[in-house]
Parts: structure tokens; sequence; C-alpha cells
């Protein structure tokens, strides 16, 4: 069972960059990947990835063309963008102390002492 | 599914935020239901189960239109602003590849834009700015019209009964000039200032800077209240607020300042410096004879002049019906304050303002021809930019950026050199036209100064722009930069272009010349006496001269101190003298024939001293001037008269021992005077005001009360061998050797009055002709670019010509012969325009039509001239052409 997990925005912006690092894809791979790369913890929907590939393509860190997918269909490919690049680097560091943070705090045995 | 192949082609004209949407999102469920379906699901599953993901798609698609076109549009503003980058760079580099082609327009375009911005802030000044008043519109003048004057004084009944009986006004008010002797706390001094009705300052409705105003408890008992104007307070109590309830003398009386008044109280220099109460005496309250009150009066919220004007007829005709006797002749004017203050400057402002858009036209139809030029040369970069897929628009943009630049350049230069020319439209202009020292470069000026730049810009630059988007790549590549064949439209429209500049410069040239002649005439004018080496000096007594015998005794004294001073001839005074201001008329009566008071001659009454009609210069025609014996006590009644009296009183006869009555103590009780002599006329009011009926008295014989309606005042006048201006400080020691309070006013030699006089006119065309001269170098530049590049475009056939054995000369000829082609249509059609246009000033020139054809000859002959001048450096360079070096180079 795929956990119907509601993310932050800001963690699948982080999210979607990371999968782009690799090289250009299409919403559908992108979805596809992050799901895959979460040992299918994580599903995407496609409500929130959408308006997130908008935002970001608004933004000017991805930036998208037209293309053909490898069952030569025509598809809309997304690309990180220099910007992207540089903001992916960023925040990618920040979540993943942040993750470990509150990895730290839910893994906690003892009540801290005051 | 599949897009469809129409939505492909879609994308040419554009990107389809919507359409991309659609089509991504419909790859993703195609994509996701093949995927469910090899899990297994039935096709119904698994679109449900795909459509699932996407929550409510249509929402996510309209959040991800939103967000795309967003995108779109940033994208596109951005791109807009490098665009305009683009261009401003391009444009500039453009600009400093040439410099001095660009400093020739820059300084075309700043000279044009500098003069009407100057003339634009004096409109906007003068004109323009509402009048500092509240309900300035609401402001009229009432007056009392006698046969052809239209404008003049009214009595103190008339202005009562308009008050009471008329249902128009709000307020109204009566103000008589007066002048006063300022004395204590420094050099005495003479001020202007005005009795006024408590109403007046209720009229003008402008709040005190300090103090109050006036009540009507000013006007009972004999409180001696002045209130002080604010330009006063500054110069002489250096805006002192402590002068607020303090005395000061006037007159030799103390007077207490009760206030002082706004700033916005003196329009002109000539305003009003103080203000005392008008008190009327019940007597005068029932005089409708004695016309000397100006009236002022407020309408009512609504009324407009004409419902005034016809109230004012019904109360006037009222009048009319109880004081026939008073009312001959007479009846009721009602104009707009703004009318009578501002009416007669607006003429010349709008002319002047005229003359420097002409101006400005003919730079600008010069600047179009300068960047046509460049056009032509620059056709090959239009061409390529065409080629890289530069759209038409975009080459017209990067074109009028340039102009636009330019015209900025120009602007800013424009509005330096306005910042210093209006300081000297300030000082050098007339001082009579209102609110002048008020001409700035205040924020409606600069926004002018902006829009008029913009407007030059693009219209300078869309001409050539459009013209240059128009270029045909395939010819334009072939053919080169230097074009063989001559551009036969673009030299239509450069030569058409010209015509207008040289029909606008004959207009403006031809104005000039109606001023100058104009001016000239008025300058040639004989006056009737003789102006050189007078000076003349205003004193008034105090009203401690409270006798005729006191008053008469001190100006005989001070005249007898002037004689004594060595290098004055002459040494007189009379109560006015000519060109320094009015003075009062009374009618007269004719000993013998019939008195009829509608049409009796109403000349002006002088009181002089002996020696006087001598020191002024004027002409005896017959008979005798005064003579110290006709000032004697108890020496019989006499009166000197000027030509134009003489012949409307006795035309036809010698009036030298005829006897007149004016002035007198009973209305219907004549008192004779033998007329003793006849002087000729003497332009009293200037050179551009024919001679008026005059009438000398000695001053030891003044008509009743005539010293309190002379103020006690008379202008000393002293004939000098050499320099008058000279004789200043011995004029002044001669009367303070009588009186040291008295102070000396209104010091000017009659050089000066007369240059004061026509200081207007000076100016106007002064102004005028230098902005024509500024026309007419700029029609010579037109015409000169215009024939020099017809010349370089024909260079090559020119050469060809030449090698096939045409004369030099022929070649002179026909260069010179396409020159004068367009200078004489230009002048023709500026000829007829000056027809059209030259009636505008009709009122400003004086024994002057606007139809002068000599000036219209001489416009168009100097122009013919200047512009044949112009042709004659590219004529000869065409004469100079090398026939074997122009071929080859071809």
């Amino acid at each position: 069972m795929p956990m119907q997990t509601e993310l932050l925005h800001g963690t699948l912006e982080v999210l979607i960059l990371k999968t782009l690092s690799w090289g250009p894809m299409h919403g559908f791979g992108i979805g596809k990947w992050i799901g895959q790369l979460s040992g299918d913890e994580l599903r995407i929907e496609e409500g929130s990835l959408y308006p997130a590939l908008y935002r970001l393509e608004k933004k000017g860190w991805i930036d998208a063309s037209w293309g053909l997918s490898d069952n030569q269909r025509r598809a809309k490919f997304y690309r990180l963008t220099a910007e992207g690049r540089r903001q992916f680097l960023k925040n990618s560091d920040i979540w993943s102390s942040f993750a470990q943070a509150v990895a730290r705090v839910l893994s906690a045995k003892q009540q801290p002492a005051s | 599914m599949s897009t469809p192949l129409w939505r492909r082609y879609l994308r040419f004209f554009g990107p389809d935020p919507a359409a991309d949407v659609d089509d991504e999102f419909a790859f993703h469920l195609e994509m996701r239901i093949e995927e469910l379906r090899a899990q297994g699901l039935s096709p119904t599953q698994a679109r449900e189960e795909a459509l699932r993901g996407f929550g409510d798609i249509q929402h996510v698609k309209t959040i991800c239109r939103t967000l795309a076109e967003e995108r779109e549009h940033a994208m596109r503003r951005t791109q807009w602003w490098s665009d305009w980058r683009h261009d401003l760079r391009f444009a500039v580099r453009q600009l400093t590849v040439s410099p001095l082609l660009t400093a020739v327009l820059v300084v075309t375009i700043a000279l044009g834009i500098g003069s009407t911005v100057a003339i634009f802030s004096v409109l906007n000044a003068v004109l323009l700015r509402p009048l500092p008043f509240a309900d300035s519109d609401r402001l009229v003048f009432v007056y009392e019209t006698w046969r052809q004057f239209r404008s003049g004084s009214a009595s103190v009944g008339h202005f009562h009964d308009w008050t009471e009986q008329g249902t128009v006004f709000d307020q109204t008010a009566a103000l008589t000039r007066a002048t006063f002797n300022l004395s204590g706390g420094g050099e005495p001094e003479r001020v202007s200032g005005a009795r006024v009705t408590p109403g007046y300052f209720r009229v003008l409705n402008v709040p005190p800077t300090a103090g109050r105003v006036f009540t009507e408890a000013d006007l009972t008992g004999d409180a001696r209240v002045v209130v002080v104007s604010h330009g006063l307070w500054q110069r002489r109590f250096a805006g002192d607020l402590s002068l607020v309830g303090r005395a000061i003398t006037l007159n030799g009386q103390t007077h207490t300042v009760v206030g002082i008044a706004g700033p916005e109280n003196n329009l002109t220099q000539f305003s009003p410096q103080l203000w005392a109460p008008l008190v009327f005496t019940a007597e005068q309250r029932a005089n409708y004879g004695s016309h000397s009150f100006t009236v002022l009066g407020k309408l009512k919220a609504g009324v407009g002049r004409d419902a005034a004007q016809v109230d004012m007829e019904r109360v006037t005709r009222g009048i009319a019906e109880r004081e026939p006797r008073n009312m001959e002749g007479r009846s009721v004017n009602v104009q707009r304050y703004d009318d009578i203050i501002l009416g007669d400057v607006r003429t010349p402002v709008y002319v002047m303002l005229a003359a420097v858009v002409i101006v400005l036209l003919i730079g600008c139809a010069n600047v179009v021809n300068l960047l046509l030029a460049r056009a032509t040369t620059r056709g090959r970069e239009m061409a390529i930019r065409a080629a890289i897929g530069g759209g038409r628009w975009r080459i017209v943009r990067q074109l009028l950026t340039e102009s636009v630049v330019l015209s900025v350049l120009g602007g800013i230069a424009g509005v330096g050199l306005a910042y210093v020319g209006i300081p000297l439209l300030v000082t050098y202009g007339p001082r009579i036209v209102p609110r002048l020292q008020d001409a700035g470069l205040h924020p409606e000026v600069l926004w002018f100064a902006l829009a008029i730049t913009l407007v030059t810009g693009v219209a300078v630059g869309l001409v050539p722009a459009i013209r240059a988007s128009r270029g045909n790549l395939a010819t334009m590549l072939r053919d080169g930069s230097r074009s063989s064949l001559p551009a036969v439209g673009r030299d239509r429209l450069r030569g058409g272009l010209v015509v207008c500049e040289i029909a606008v410069a004959v207009v403006l040239l031809v104005g000039a010349g109606l001023f100058i002649r104009s001016a000239w005439r008025l300058q040639h004018v004989p006056l009737g006496f003789d102006t050189k080496g007078v000076l003349n000096a205003r004193v008034a007594l105090t009203p401690r001269y409270a006798t005729d015998d006191a008053v008469a005794d001190a100006f005989r004294r001070m005249l007898e101190q002037a004689r004594a001073v060595p290098g004055i001839q002459h040494a007189g005074a009379s109560t006015g003298v000519p060109l320094t201001g009015g003075g009062p008329d009374a009618s007269m009566q004719v000993e013998g024939k019939p008195f009829d008071l509608g049409t009796a001659p109403s000349p002006a009454i002088r009181l002089i001293t002996d020696d006087y009609l001598e020191a002024i210069g004027m002409r005896l025609i017959r008979g005798r001037t005064m003579r110290s014996e006709d000032m004697a006590p108890g020496a019989p009644p006499v009166v000197v008269i000027n030509e134009r009296l003489a012949s409307m009183a006795w035309a036809g006869e010698d009036p030298v021992g005829k006897r007149l009555s004016t002035w007198t103590h009973a209305p219907d009780v004549p008192e004779w005077r033998e007329v003793v002599g006849v002087v000729g006329d003497v332009r009293s009011f200037g050179p551009d005001t024919p001679p008026m009926p005059e009438l000398f008295l000695p001053y030891t014989q003044p008509p009743p009360l005539a010293w309190a309606a002379f103020q006690r005042s008379m202008a000393l006048v002293v004939r000098t061998a050499n320099d008058p201006g000279a004789y200043t400080s011995s004029l002044r020691a001669a009367v303070r050797s009588v009186d040291a309070t008295l102070p000396l006013y209104e010091v000017l030699t009659m050089e000066d009055a007369i240059g004061a006089d026509l200081a207007g006119p000076r100016f106007n065309t002064w102004l005028l002709s230098l902005l024509a001269m500024a026309g007419l170098l700029l029609a010579a530049v037109g015409i000169y670019g215009v024939i020099a590049y017809f010349v370089t475009q024909r260079t090559s056939e020119i050469g060809l010509r030449l090698a096939l054995g045409a004369t030099p000369r022929a070649m002179l000829v026909m260069v010179m012969r396409h020159g004068a082609m367009l200078a004489l249509t230009g002048i023709a059609i500026g000829l007829v325009g000056s027809l059209a246009a030259t009636g505008v000033v009709e009122t400003l020139l004086f024994e002057t039509t606007p139809t002068d054809t000599p000036t219209y000859v001489a416009g168009g002959l100097l122009l013919f001239a200047i512009a044949l001048l112009a042709c004659v450096v590219p004529a000869m360079r065409a004469v100079r052409i090398n026939p074997m070096r122009s071929l080859a180079e071809s």
C-alpha cells in the first residue's frame, strides 16, 4: 500500500529537482522515479506534481520543451536550468539536515532534561 | 490518442499554455493507463484509477494554466525590457558613431524646444495659471462708458446704486488710486496705493499675511488706518511682523497699520503698495457727475458677465431717468476681471508661442531631412536586420528609439536653455505684463517640456523609420550602399519638407518684418516736444500745505532753487507731463457758443508754472506762452490751449483772445478765461495714442478743489544743456531746501520715459526678430542640406555629363535652378500663408497693416537671397566634380 502523503511544497520541489539532476524527464517519469526511489513509500499524486512542476518552471528553476518519449510519443520534457541546479544544491542540504533532525526527534527514547 | 496535427501548427503563432497543459495531461493519463492495464486492470478501472491521482483534474489544469500564463507574461515583459535596453544601447552607439551629426541634431532640437519651453513658461505664469483670487472667474469691473470710451471711471452715486439696486453681486467695491508720502525711518518715499471701500478685500478674498483688512468700522470717525502690501512690508519694513499695530507717517499724518495684505494682491509691479479706507460723504453719495472711481464686483455663483451687463443696464437706465443731465452719452459696461487684467497680453504671448513653435517646426524638418539622409546610408544595415528576422515593427521601433534618444538629449539641453532664457524674458520683458515674474520651470512647464520632447522625437523619427522599414532587401543588398539610381520618392519628400520649412520661415520673417516696421514708425512719431536734455521728477506736498497759496508758494520756491543751479536752462512744473500718466479732464464751455454737455470738448486740465512750456519744449503756435506776470496775485484769468482743442472749439478761427470756461465752482455759472496762446499737440499718452485736447492754467489760478484732485503734486521739469540725468541730486536738494520730508519720485529723463513707454513693442520686436533670424538660419541649413544631398546623389550623373561635354557652368545652373525652384515654391506658399496668418497681430501693430507690401517683398527677397547663398556651396562642389574619378568610383 503506497503511503498517501501530503508532502510540503518545498519537499516535493526538492525531490523533483533531484530527479531532474540526472537529466531531462517528462512529468510521468518524474512521478514514477520518485515513487521507485522511495521504495514505493511515496506515491506522488498528479494533483500535486504538476502544479509543482509549473511553479518551478515559473520560478525559472526548470524549463520545458516538447520531445519524444521512449515509446515515440510527444511528451513535455523538463530540464534543470543553471539556476535550478544552484537552488537544488542549496535546498537539498537544508532538507537533509532538516529530515535528520526530524528523525532524531522522532526516534528519541528519553525525555529531554529540563 | 495523439496530438491533433492542427494544434502543432497553432504553436507557430506563439505559445499556447492551455493546449500545452491539455497535451501534457493527456500524455500522462495515457502512460498511466497503459501501466495499470499491464498490472491487469480493465480499461475502465485503469482509467478511473489514473484519473484518481489527479483529484479534481479540471482544478489542477486551471492551476497549471494560470501558472503557465503568468510565466509567459513575465517572460514577455522581460523580453520587452531587454529589447528596449538593446534598442537604447544600439541607439546610443549609433549617435556616437557620427558625433558631429548628433551634435547638429541635438542643438537644432534644443533650440526649438528650449525657446518653446521658455515662452510656454511665460504663457503658463501669465495666462494659464488661475488668478490668485478665489472664484476669480466671478470677478468683474463695472465701468461707466462715455461716448467712445468703453471703460471709464464711475461716480459715487453710480457705485451705490449699482450695489444697492443690482441683483447680481455678492460683493462690490470702489477704489481710486492714491499716492502717499511715506516718511520716517529712512529716506522719505512716494508710495503708490489706493483708497478702497471695505468690500475690496472681500471681492478679491485673499487672506492677509498678518493683522486684518478693513471692515465697515474703519469708515466711521477719522480712524486713520492702512493695510500695507506684502511687497512694501518686505522692502521697507524688512518683513517685521511687529509692523501691525504700529504707526507710520503718511502725507505727514500718523496712520496705524492694521494689516499686511497677502502677496497675491500684487499682480504687477504697478499694483498698489498701500491701501487706505475710502470714505464717502453724504454729499458724494448723491454725486453722479464726478467720475473717478473704479468699481469691482464679485458676481453671485452662476451669474455670467452678460447677465450682469443686463442687470447693470437696468439700474443705469433708472439713474439716467433721475439724472438726465449727468447721463448724457453715458452707459455701463461690465467686463470680466481677467479680460481687463490679461486681455492686452494674450495676443502677444500667443504670437510669441506661435513664433517659437514655427522655429521648432523648421528645426524638426531639418532633423527629419538629416535622418532621412542617414537612413539612406544605413539602407544596408536595415536590409540585413530585416533579413535576419528583425520584423518591420522592430526596425521602426529601433529607429524611433534613436530619434527619441536624440530628442530627449535635445529636450534636456532645451530645458537648460530655457533655464537660462526665462530670467532674461522676465528681466527684459515689459513690466506691465502681470505675473511675468512668476515665469519659471514649474512642474507643469516641465511636463510640457517632456510631452513636446517625446512628440518631437516620434514626429522626427516616424517618417524616416517607416521609409527605412519598407526597404527592399534584394535591391538594397544588390545595389550597395551608394545607390546609383536616385530615390525619386525620397527626393520629393525631402524637397517637400524644405518647401514647408521655407514657407513657415517666410511667415515668421514677414511677421517680424511687420513688427520691425511698426516699431520703427513708433520710434519716429514726432511727440510734439523736445525730449532731449529734459529731466522730470514729481513732488507731492502733504496736507500741511492747506491753502492754494501755500501749495503754489512751495513749488515756486523749489523752482527758484532749481533755476539757480548752473546748467539748468529752464525750470518749470506741471501737474501732468507727457508720457507719465494722465490727469483729470473737465468739460469746457466756449464763450458765445451753445453749450451741450454731451458733445462739449473735454480737455485734460494741467496746472503749469511759467517757464514750463519752455522747459518741456512745446512749440508755440500762436499768441504767447505763460509769463511770470500771469502767476502774480490778482493777474487776469488766462489759459493756453493745444492745437487739438483749438480746432475742436474754434475750428477755422483764431482762438487767441477768445474766452472759455471750465471746472467752475457752480455747474451753470461760467468763469471766463482768456486764451493767450496755442501750443503744438503733444502725444501725452505715448507715440501710439493720438494727441488729446489739453488746456493749461497758471498754477496760481487753480480751479476749485483742484490741488486736492491733483493730490498737491507737480512734476518738476528742467531743461539742461548736457546730460539731464546728472541733475537729479540738484533737484532733490532744491526740494529738500523747501521741505526735507518730501520725497522726489518718478525721477526720469524724457528719453527714459519714451524708452519705458516703448519697452513693450520694442521687446516684442526684438524677440520676434531674434526668432525670425533663427528660423531663417534653420531654413538656410535645410535647403543647404537638401541641395548638398542632391549633388551627392548625382555625382556620377554630373560626372558623366561633364565627360560627355557639358560645361561646368551648365551643371552649376542645374543645381542652382533646383534650389531656386524649391525656394520660390516655399516663398510663394509662405507669402500666401502670411496673408492669412498675420491678421492676428493687427492690434499689435502701429500704423502698419498686416498686408504691408514692402514687408512682404522684403521678406520674400531676403529669404530667396539666403536660400540661393545656401545653395552656392554644394553647387560649386558639383562644378568641381572630376568626371574621371566619379565615373571610376561608380
